[in-house]
Protein backbone atom coordinates (compact mmCIF):
# COMPACT_ATOMS: atom_id res chain seq x y z
CA UNK A 1 0.00 0.00 0.00
CA UNK A 2 2.50 2.38 0.97
CA UNK A 3 4.67 1.26 -1.62
CA UNK A 4 1.86 1.90 -3.95
CA UNK A 5 1.52 5.58 -3.14
CA UNK A 6 5.40 6.03 -3.05
CA UNK A 7 5.53 4.83 -6.89
CA UNK A 8 2.54 7.47 -7.56
CA UNK A 9 4.19 9.92 -5.95
CA UNK A 10 7.20 9.68 -8.21
CA UNK A 11 5.38 9.03 -10.91
CA UNK A 12 4.05 12.41 -10.62
CA UNK A 13 6.96 14.01 -9.82
CA UNK A 14 8.59 12.02 -12.63
CA UNK A 15 6.45 12.69 -15.63
CA UNK A 16 6.48 16.92 -15.95
CA UNK A 17 10.32 16.19 -15.91
CA UNK A 18 10.37 13.70 -18.36
CA UNK A 19 8.45 15.58 -20.96
CA UNK A 20 10.00 18.80 -21.69
CA UNK A 21 13.19 17.31 -21.43
CA UNK A 22 13.12 15.09 -24.62
CA UNK A 23 11.44 17.47 -26.01
CA UNK A 24 13.95 20.12 -25.92
CA UNK A 25 16.79 18.09 -26.26
CA UNK A 26 15.73 17.15 -29.79
CA UNK A 27 14.81 20.89 -30.61
CA UNK A 28 18.10 21.65 -29.10
CA UNK A 29 20.04 19.25 -31.83
CA UNK A 30 18.69 20.56 -34.58
CA UNK A 31 17.51 24.12 -33.38
CA UNK A 32 17.87 26.98 -35.97
CA UNK A 33 17.23 29.52 -33.84
CA UNK A 34 20.32 32.02 -33.40
CA UNK A 35 22.16 31.00 -30.71
CA UNK A 36 21.58 32.81 -26.88
CA UNK A 37 17.72 32.34 -27.48
CA UNK A 38 16.12 30.29 -24.47
CA UNK A 39 12.93 29.68 -25.89
CA UNK A 40 12.01 26.58 -27.26
CA UNK A 41 11.94 26.64 -30.92
CA UNK A 42 9.05 25.55 -32.56
CA UNK A 43 10.53 25.73 -35.83
CA UNK A 44 11.12 22.26 -36.79
CA UNK A 45 7.75 21.37 -35.93
CA UNK A 46 6.44 23.69 -38.15
CA UNK A 47 8.45 22.67 -41.37
CA UNK A 48 7.18 19.10 -40.66
CA UNK A 49 3.83 20.30 -40.10
CA UNK A 50 4.11 21.69 -44.05
CA UNK A 51 5.82 18.92 -45.51
CA UNK A 52 3.12 16.59 -44.52
CA UNK A 53 0.43 18.71 -45.19
CA UNK A 54 2.02 19.05 -49.17
CA UNK A 55 2.31 15.15 -49.30
CA UNK A 56 -1.33 15.02 -48.19
CA UNK A 57 -2.51 17.14 -51.12
CA UNK A 58 -0.74 14.91 -53.76
CA UNK A 59 -1.55 11.68 -52.35
CA UNK A 60 -5.25 13.34 -52.19
CA UNK A 61 -4.71 14.26 -55.92
CA UNK A 62 -3.37 11.08 -57.11
CA UNK A 63 -6.26 9.47 -56.10
CA UNK A 64 -8.25 11.56 -57.91
CA UNK A 65 -5.97 11.28 -60.88
CA UNK A 66 -6.60 7.49 -60.45
CA UNK A 67 -10.23 7.46 -60.07
CA UNK A 68 -11.05 9.07 -62.87
CA UNK A 69 -8.19 6.80 -64.87
CA UNK A 70 -10.45 3.74 -63.60
CA UNK A 71 -13.69 5.12 -64.68
CA UNK A 72 -12.78 5.18 -68.51
CA UNK A 73 -11.20 1.52 -68.44
CA UNK A 74 -12.90 -0.20 -66.51
CA UNK A 75 -16.00 0.08 -69.21
CA UNK A 76 -13.34 -1.37 -71.44
CA UNK A 77 -12.42 -4.25 -69.34
CA UNK A 78 -15.66 -5.28 -68.78
CA UNK A 79 -16.37 -5.65 -72.11
CA UNK A 80 -13.20 -6.96 -73.68
CA UNK A 81 -14.21 -10.05 -70.93
CA UNK A 82 -16.85 -11.51 -74.09
CA UNK A 83 -13.32 -11.88 -76.19
CA UNK A 84 -11.93 -14.99 -74.20
CA UNK A 85 -15.76 -16.41 -72.91
CA UNK A 86 -16.43 -18.11 -76.36
CA UNK A 87 -12.82 -20.11 -76.52
CA UNK A 88 -13.20 -21.00 -72.55
CA UNK A 89 -17.09 -22.64 -73.43
CA UNK A 90 -15.04 -24.59 -76.75
CA UNK A 91 -11.96 -25.64 -75.49
CA UNK A 92 -12.01 -25.10 -71.63
CA UNK A 93 -9.77 -23.75 -69.53
CA UNK A 94 -7.11 -26.66 -68.02
CA UNK A 95 -5.06 -25.38 -65.69
CA UNK A 96 -3.75 -28.39 -64.72
CA UNK A 97 -2.69 -29.43 -67.83
CA UNK A 98 0.62 -31.31 -67.52
CA UNK A 99 3.21 -30.38 -70.24
CA UNK A 100 6.60 -30.07 -70.44
CA UNK A 101 7.13 -26.39 -71.99
CA UNK A 102 5.24 -23.97 -69.38
CA UNK A 103 5.60 -20.19 -70.42
CA UNK A 104 4.64 -18.30 -67.72
CA UNK A 105 3.32 -14.27 -68.89
CA UNK A 106 3.54 -12.24 -65.95
CA UNK A 107 1.49 -8.90 -66.23
CA UNK A 108 2.54 -5.97 -63.81
CA UNK A 109 2.81 -2.20 -64.14
CA UNK A 110 5.25 0.04 -65.39
CA UNK A 111 4.53 2.87 -62.75
CA UNK A 112 4.59 2.41 -58.60
CA UNK A 113 2.61 3.54 -55.68
CA UNK A 114 0.21 1.41 -56.45
CA UNK A 115 -0.33 -1.30 -53.13
CA UNK A 116 0.81 -4.76 -53.21
CA UNK A 117 -0.78 -6.16 -56.70
CA UNK A 118 2.43 -6.29 -58.55
CA UNK A 119 3.87 -8.36 -55.28
CA UNK A 120 1.02 -10.79 -55.50
CA UNK A 121 1.44 -11.49 -58.89
CA UNK A 122 5.60 -12.23 -58.36
CA UNK A 123 4.35 -14.43 -55.71
CA UNK A 124 1.89 -16.44 -57.92
CA UNK A 125 4.27 -16.28 -60.81
CA UNK A 126 6.85 -18.07 -58.71
CA UNK A 127 4.21 -20.74 -57.16
CA UNK A 128 3.82 -21.38 -60.35
CA UNK A 129 7.17 -21.85 -61.22
CA UNK A 130 7.74 -24.18 -58.28
CA UNK A 131 4.65 -26.16 -59.05
CA UNK A 132 5.73 -26.98 -62.60
CA UNK A 133 8.96 -27.54 -62.02
CA UNK A 134 10.26 -31.10 -62.09
CA UNK A 135 12.56 -33.59 -64.58
CA UNK A 136 12.10 -33.14 -68.09
CA UNK A 137 9.94 -29.89 -67.80
CA UNK A 138 11.34 -25.96 -68.06
CA UNK A 139 9.49 -22.81 -67.77
CA UNK A 140 10.03 -19.77 -68.71
CA UNK A 141 8.95 -16.14 -67.60
CA UNK A 142 7.70 -13.32 -69.97
CA UNK A 143 7.55 -10.18 -68.27
CA UNK A 144 5.04 -7.09 -68.93
CA UNK A 145 6.13 -4.78 -66.98
CA UNK A 146 9.15 -3.03 -64.81
CA UNK A 147 7.61 -3.75 -61.53
CA UNK A 148 7.83 -7.65 -62.16
CA UNK A 149 11.03 -7.53 -63.35
CA UNK A 150 12.73 -5.79 -60.93
CA UNK A 151 11.43 -8.49 -58.29
CA UNK A 152 11.72 -11.25 -60.93
CA UNK A 153 15.42 -10.46 -61.73
CA UNK A 154 16.21 -10.93 -58.04
CA UNK A 155 16.21 -14.89 -57.79
CA UNK A 156 15.29 -16.01 -61.40
CA UNK A 157 17.13 -14.55 -63.85
CA UNK A 158 18.03 -17.33 -65.62
CA UNK A 159 14.53 -18.19 -66.65
CA UNK A 160 13.01 -15.45 -67.87
CA UNK A 161 12.34 -15.11 -71.76
CA UNK A 162 10.89 -11.82 -72.96
CA UNK A 163 10.64 -8.64 -71.16
CA UNK A 164 8.49 -5.89 -72.17
CA UNK A 165 8.02 -2.61 -70.66
CA UNK A 166 6.61 0.96 -72.11
CA UNK A 167 3.13 -0.79 -72.52
CA UNK A 168 0.96 2.45 -71.35
CA UNK A 169 2.50 4.60 -73.26
CA UNK A 170 -0.92 4.85 -75.89
CA UNK A 171 -4.04 4.08 -74.52
CA UNK A 172 -4.30 0.44 -74.27
CA UNK A 173 -5.93 -0.89 -77.59
CA UNK A 174 -6.24 -5.00 -79.24
CA UNK A 175 -3.81 -3.91 -81.59
CA UNK A 176 -0.87 -3.22 -79.63
CA UNK A 177 -1.74 -6.21 -77.64
CA UNK A 178 -1.80 -8.81 -80.24
CA UNK A 179 1.50 -7.23 -81.92
CA UNK A 180 2.84 -7.61 -78.74
CA UNK A 181 0.92 -11.47 -78.43
CA UNK A 182 3.04 -11.97 -82.15
CA UNK A 183 6.35 -11.45 -80.61
CA UNK A 184 5.54 -13.50 -77.61
CA UNK A 185 4.41 -16.59 -79.96
CA UNK A 186 7.52 -15.61 -82.54
CA UNK A 187 10.07 -15.59 -80.10
CA UNK A 188 9.22 -18.27 -77.62
CA UNK A 189 8.91 -22.03 -77.82
CA UNK A 190 5.88 -22.92 -75.40
CA UNK A 191 3.21 -25.99 -74.80
CA UNK A 192 1.20 -24.04 -72.59
CA UNK A 193 1.27 -20.38 -71.75
CA UNK A 194 -0.01 -19.28 -68.19
CA UNK A 195 -1.22 -16.04 -68.02
CA UNK A 196 -1.13 -13.92 -64.17
CA UNK A 197 -2.56 -11.31 -63.71
CA UNK A 198 -4.85 -9.68 -61.22
CA UNK A 199 -8.25 -9.62 -61.89
CA UNK A 200 -10.78 -6.92 -60.92
CA UNK A 201 -13.74 -7.52 -59.15
CA UNK A 202 -14.40 -4.55 -57.76
CA UNK A 203 -12.74 -1.09 -56.81
CA UNK A 204 -11.13 -2.92 -53.44
CA UNK A 205 -10.90 -6.64 -54.21
CA UNK A 206 -8.32 -7.61 -57.13
CA UNK A 207 -8.00 -11.27 -57.35
CA UNK A 208 -4.85 -12.75 -58.60
CA UNK A 209 -6.16 -14.79 -61.54
CA UNK A 210 -4.21 -17.48 -64.00
CA UNK A 211 -5.62 -18.15 -67.32
CA UNK A 212 -3.95 -21.13 -69.20
CA UNK A 213 -3.47 -21.05 -73.14
CA UNK A 214 -2.73 -24.35 -74.54
CA UNK A 215 -0.78 -24.83 -77.74
CA UNK A 216 -2.04 -26.65 -80.27
CA UNK A 217 -0.10 -29.69 -80.21
CA UNK A 218 -1.64 -29.89 -76.83
CA UNK A 219 -5.13 -29.44 -77.33
CA UNK A 220 -4.99 -32.32 -79.65
CA UNK A 221 -3.25 -34.82 -77.28
CA UNK A 222 -5.96 -33.62 -75.02
CA UNK A 223 -8.38 -33.99 -77.32
CA UNK A 224 -7.59 -37.82 -77.38
CA UNK A 225 -8.04 -38.32 -73.35
CA UNK A 226 -11.84 -37.04 -73.95
CA UNK A 227 -13.30 -34.49 -71.94
CA UNK A 228 -14.44 -31.46 -72.95
CA UNK A 229 -11.57 -31.05 -75.85
CA UNK A 230 -12.89 -34.30 -77.36
CA UNK A 231 -16.19 -32.62 -78.62
CA UNK A 232 -14.04 -30.90 -80.86
CA UNK A 233 -14.53 -33.54 -83.37
CA UNK A 234 -18.57 -32.93 -83.50
CA UNK A 235 -17.68 -29.44 -84.61
CA UNK A 236 -18.09 -29.61 -88.58
CA UNK A 237 -15.29 -27.64 -89.98
CA UNK A 238 -16.12 -25.67 -93.38
CA UNK A 239 -13.84 -24.14 -95.77
CA UNK A 240 -10.73 -25.85 -96.67
CA UNK A 241 -9.02 -25.91 -94.04
CA UNK A 242 -7.89 -29.11 -92.11
CA UNK A 243 -8.52 -29.27 -88.22
CA UNK A 244 -4.73 -28.85 -87.33
CA UNK A 245 -4.98 -25.61 -89.05
CA UNK A 246 -8.11 -24.29 -87.23
CA UNK A 247 -6.70 -25.58 -83.74
CA UNK A 248 -3.61 -23.29 -84.53
CA UNK A 249 -5.47 -20.32 -85.90
CA UNK A 250 -7.80 -20.81 -82.90
CA UNK A 251 -4.99 -21.10 -79.90
CA UNK A 252 -3.28 -17.55 -81.66
CA UNK A 253 -6.52 -15.63 -81.44
CA UNK A 254 -7.29 -17.27 -78.23
CA UNK A 255 -3.53 -16.33 -76.85
CA UNK A 256 -4.34 -12.70 -78.25
CA UNK A 257 -7.80 -12.30 -77.21
CA UNK A 258 -6.98 -13.62 -73.49
CA UNK A 259 -3.68 -11.49 -73.06
CA UNK A 260 -5.98 -8.55 -74.20
CA UNK A 261 -8.21 -9.33 -70.91
CA UNK A 262 -5.81 -9.95 -68.81
CA UNK A 263 -4.05 -6.52 -69.69
CA UNK A 264 -7.04 -4.31 -69.44
CA UNK A 265 -7.83 -6.18 -65.71
CA UNK A 266 -5.08 -5.56 -64.80
CA UNK A 267 -4.46 -2.17 -66.05
CA UNK A 268 -7.86 -1.46 -63.82
CA UNK A 269 -6.34 -3.42 -60.33
CA UNK A 270 -3.65 -0.74 -60.94
CA UNK A 271 -5.49 2.21 -60.88
CA UNK A 272 -7.84 0.70 -58.04
CA UNK A 273 -5.17 -0.33 -55.88
CA UNK A 274 -3.33 2.76 -56.28
CA UNK A 275 -6.62 4.73 -55.49
CA UNK A 276 -6.97 3.01 -52.22
CA UNK A 277 -2.84 2.61 -51.77
CA UNK A 278 -3.52 6.45 -52.04
CA UNK A 279 -6.07 7.34 -49.54
CA UNK A 280 -4.77 5.59 -46.62
CA UNK A 281 -1.86 7.59 -47.06
CA UNK A 282 -3.58 10.84 -47.38
CA UNK A 283 -5.73 9.52 -44.10
CA UNK A 284 -2.27 8.70 -42.67
CA UNK A 285 -0.92 12.06 -43.71
CA UNK A 286 -3.88 13.63 -41.83
CA UNK A 287 -3.34 11.61 -38.45
CA UNK A 288 0.75 12.15 -38.55
CA UNK A 289 -0.91 16.07 -38.95
CA UNK A 290 -2.95 16.28 -35.82
CA UNK A 291 -0.08 14.46 -33.75
CA UNK A 292 2.01 16.93 -35.19
CA UNK A 293 -0.13 19.93 -34.05
CA UNK A 294 -0.44 18.60 -30.60
CA UNK A 295 3.04 18.56 -30.51
CA UNK A 296 3.44 21.85 -31.69
CA UNK A 297 0.67 23.46 -29.25
CA UNK A 298 2.77 21.89 -26.12
CA UNK A 299 5.83 23.22 -27.59
CA UNK A 300 4.23 26.56 -27.86
CA UNK A 301 2.53 26.66 -24.41
CA UNK A 302 5.94 25.18 -22.62
CA UNK A 303 7.58 28.16 -24.12
CA UNK A 304 5.50 30.80 -23.46
CA UNK A 305 5.11 29.32 -19.68
CA UNK A 306 8.82 29.04 -19.18
CA UNK A 307 9.19 32.73 -20.50
CA UNK A 308 6.46 33.67 -18.25
CA UNK A 309 7.79 31.83 -14.88
CA UNK A 310 11.57 34.14 -15.83
CA UNK A 311 9.44 37.31 -16.01
CA UNK A 312 7.23 36.67 -12.59
CA UNK A 313 10.61 35.43 -10.80
CA UNK A 314 12.97 38.60 -12.30
CA UNK A 315 10.43 40.80 -10.79
CA UNK A 316 9.59 38.90 -7.65
CA UNK A 317 13.65 39.12 -7.31
CA UNK A 318 13.82 42.93 -7.84
CA UNK A 319 11.13 43.64 -5.49
CA UNK A 320 12.09 41.42 -2.81
CA UNK B 1 -9.99 -24.55 -103.27
CA UNK B 2 -7.18 -25.69 -101.53
CA UNK B 3 -6.59 -29.50 -100.64
CA UNK B 4 -5.85 -30.68 -97.46
CA UNK B 5 -2.52 -30.19 -96.92
CA UNK B 6 -1.66 -26.77 -98.57
CA UNK B 7 -1.97 -24.01 -95.94
CA UNK B 8 -3.01 -20.30 -96.50
CA UNK B 9 -1.11 -17.82 -98.30
CA UNK B 10 0.14 -16.34 -95.37
CA UNK B 11 0.54 -18.77 -92.94
CA UNK B 12 3.21 -20.31 -95.92
CA UNK B 13 4.70 -16.13 -95.93
CA UNK B 14 5.00 -17.01 -92.19
CA UNK B 15 2.53 -14.80 -90.90
CA UNK B 16 0.27 -16.18 -87.68
CA UNK B 17 -3.32 -15.63 -87.74
CA UNK B 18 -2.72 -12.72 -85.15
CA UNK B 19 -1.23 -10.94 -87.94
CA UNK B 20 -3.54 -11.55 -90.84
CA UNK B 21 -6.58 -10.88 -88.87
CA UNK B 22 -4.51 -7.45 -87.88
CA UNK B 23 -4.34 -6.59 -91.63
CA UNK B 24 -7.58 -7.13 -92.21
CA UNK B 25 -9.28 -4.97 -89.52
CA UNK B 26 -6.78 -2.24 -90.82
CA UNK B 27 -8.02 -2.58 -94.30
CA UNK B 28 -11.38 -2.56 -93.03
CA UNK B 29 -10.87 0.76 -90.52
CA UNK B 30 -9.63 3.00 -93.47
CA UNK B 31 -12.44 1.75 -95.27
CA UNK B 32 -14.71 4.13 -92.80
CA UNK B 33 -15.05 7.87 -93.75
CA UNK B 34 -14.14 10.79 -91.98
CA UNK B 35 -14.15 11.46 -88.91
CA UNK B 36 -14.73 8.00 -87.75
CA UNK B 37 -11.68 7.23 -89.56
CA UNK B 38 -9.07 8.92 -87.35
CA UNK B 39 -11.13 8.17 -84.67
CA UNK B 40 -10.43 4.49 -85.09
CA UNK B 41 -6.97 4.47 -86.76
CA UNK B 42 -5.93 6.14 -83.37
CA UNK B 43 -7.16 3.01 -81.62
CA UNK B 44 -4.55 0.86 -83.75
CA UNK B 45 -1.33 2.95 -82.73
CA UNK B 46 1.51 0.41 -81.12
CA UNK B 47 4.06 1.18 -78.64
CA UNK B 48 6.31 -1.30 -76.86
CA UNK B 49 9.90 -1.94 -75.74
CA UNK B 50 10.56 -5.72 -75.87
CA UNK B 51 14.14 -7.13 -74.52
CA UNK B 52 15.03 -10.65 -74.99
CA UNK B 53 16.99 -12.02 -72.35
CA UNK B 54 19.72 -14.20 -73.28
CA UNK B 55 22.11 -16.27 -70.43
CA UNK B 56 20.43 -13.89 -67.72
CA UNK B 57 21.44 -10.89 -69.46
CA UNK B 58 18.65 -8.66 -71.02
CA UNK B 59 19.68 -7.31 -74.68
CA UNK B 60 19.20 -4.00 -76.02
CA UNK B 61 15.64 -3.56 -76.26
CA UNK B 62 13.90 -3.12 -79.46
CA UNK B 63 11.26 -0.72 -79.64
CA UNK B 64 8.33 -1.68 -81.63
CA UNK B 65 6.70 1.71 -82.33
CA UNK B 66 4.06 3.67 -85.01
CA UNK B 67 4.90 6.73 -83.70
CA UNK B 68 7.94 8.39 -84.69
CA UNK B 69 11.38 8.49 -81.88
CA UNK B 70 11.97 12.15 -81.17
Amino acid sequence: MAMAALRREGRRFAAPLISPQPIRSSLIAEEQAPLGVRSISTQVVRNRMKSVKNIQKITKAMKMVAASKLRAIQTRAENSRGLWQPFTALLGDAPSVDVKKNVIVTISSDKGLCGGINSTSVKISKAMHKLTAGPEKETKYVILGEKAKAQLIRDSKKDIELSITELQKNPLNYTQVSVLADDILKNVEYDALRIIFNKFHSVVSFLPTMSTVLSPEVVEREAESGGKLGDLDSYEIEGGETKGEILQNLAEFQFSCVLFNAVLENACSEQGARMSAMDSSSRNAGEMLDRLTLTYNRTRQASITTELIEIISGASALEG
Amino acid sequence: MASNAAVPFWRAAGMTYITYSNICANLVRNCLKEPYKTEALTREKVHFAVSKWVDSKPQKSTIRSDTEEE
